[in-house]
């Protein structure tokens, strides 16, 4: 059964966004694309994926080539969709396409299952604010806070969370948003401050920061150096010390912005 | 502090929870939460523990962050997730999010001293996470790679 060609790199080329969108390591995204194109009987294929961009170029059994490229733009952490994701391509590659491939799902449908899990949203927003000011919260427990403060590291933490929401409608660079993240853990943090009596800022602060450090940047950067590839590997590895310089810039220019004021 | 007493239960318990909060945060749905809030859970009570132990910082960052990735290779593949994800999200306790803020309150007071101290101090434990992640991923591929050969 022959398939269309740009088709199935329609395919494999949304299966890479999803998973590199949503911060997924390149080397899983590469993995991932080649093998829904051999399940779809296309076993030459080619990709090479950077944090920015994907290539990937099929190759039938009558050497005609479909190459396509892909700029990537606006990644955000959102590891539940690299889950479904990886989910739905390790069910299509269980599902034996080669030897029977009625059996196994349609072009058409996978590229429907995909465009569904890009539309899907399992928790409504108020509830990823307020597990955003948990987070804080039980953080700033964690690093030695009493219980006031983790009461007003909360509202610092669903205060952050909101606004980060309405930050990230405009599109920044990622360095930027950091910065202006940590600016408002230090601008809320001491806003809350002049009316709760009795508590430590570093505590909050450290809980609000912990939202914002670049946990993914620097795991997805080690896992890649060390699977071979050395340019997403030094991409990633830049980006988290950007947004660590960030962080450090946009709090502590906050802090001595208040401290100027006489706080 | 000992080791094995109801204050580490409770940093136990803060971790996963808040590890919790972060996987929902970033959608992951269902009972999952559950394994990557206790990767973060175990990072930070392991780091408590060898800690008192071994009355090494760096080597306390680098037992716990082997540990977690080691219990993220075993378990990710059993409940259907990559192991990025887990890893990601058991780490998250440890990285040094409280020395960077130190740090510039440190340089903002004019101390130049303790901020270079403090810098030096999140550089290390950033580094040591990374050793940590890199020997059990290099690891992983090796053993993985063996099996399928024999």
């Amino acid at each position: 059964m022959i398939r269309d060609i740009r088709e199935i790199s329609d395919i494999a080329l949304e299966v890479g966004r999803l998973i590199l969108q949503s911060g997924g390591t390149t080397n899983r995204c590469e993995k991932m694309m080649t093998s829904v194109c051999r399940v779809y009987g296309f076993p030459n294929t080619q990709s090479f994926v950077t944090p920015t961009g994907i290539f990937i170029s099929v190759i039938d059994a009558d050497l005609n080539i479909s190459t396509q490229i892909k700029r990537i733009e606006g990644r955000y952490i959102d590891l539940g969709k690299i889950s479904l994701v990886n989910e739905l391509v390790n069910k299509l590659e269980k599902s034996h396409c080669q030897e029977d491939p009625s059996s196994c799902l349609k072009p058409a449908d996978f590229m429907k299952r995909l465009q569904d899990i890009d539309n899907y949203r399992p928790y409504p927003e108020w509830v990823r604010t307020l597990c955003g000011g948990g987070t804080s919260g039980f953080f700033c427990l964690l690093f030695g806070g009493s219980w006031l403060e983790f009461i007003v590291a909360f509202f610092v933490g669903i205060l952050v969370s909101f606004t980060m929401r309405l930050i990230s409608l405009l599109k920044m660079n990622n360095f930027l948003i950091n910065a202006l993240g940590a600016a408002m853990v230090v601008t809320f943090a001491k806003l809350l401050d002049i009316w709760v009596p009795f508590i430590k800022l570093d505590n909050i602060i450290i809980g609000g920061i912990m939202l914002l450090v670049p946990g993914l940047s620097m795991t997805n950067a080690i896992r890649d150096t060390m699977s071979g590839d050395l340019v997403s590997g030094t991409a990633r590895a830049v980006e988290a010390l950007m947004i660590s310089v960030g962080i450090a810039a946009g709090s502590g220019s906050m802090l001595k912005i208040w401290s100027l004021l006489g706080y | 502090m000992r080791p094995f007493d109801t204050l580490t239960l409770m940093q136990f318990m803060w971790a996963f929870l808040s590890i919790i909060g972060f996987s929902i945060r970033t959608n992951l749905r269902g009972w999952r939460v559950l394994f990557t809030g206790l990767g973060g859970g175990l990072a930070w009570a392991l780091y408590l523990i060898i800690l008192y132990y071994s009355n090494s910082l760096l080597f306390s960052i680098f037992g716990a962050t082997l540990l977690v990735c080691i219990y993220s290779e075993l378990t990710a593949r059993r409940i259907g997730i990559p192991v990025s994800v887990v890893v990601i999200c058991s780490i998250i306790p440890l990285v040094p999010g409280s020395g960077l803020y130190y740090c510039m309150r440190a340089y903002l007071a004019g101390d130049m001293a303790e901020a270079s101290l403090w810098i030096t101090k999140t550089l290390m434990i950033a580094g040591t996470i990374a050793i940590g992640i890199a020997v059990v991923s290099s690891v992983t591929n090796l053993v993985n790679r063996v099996l399928n050969r024999f």
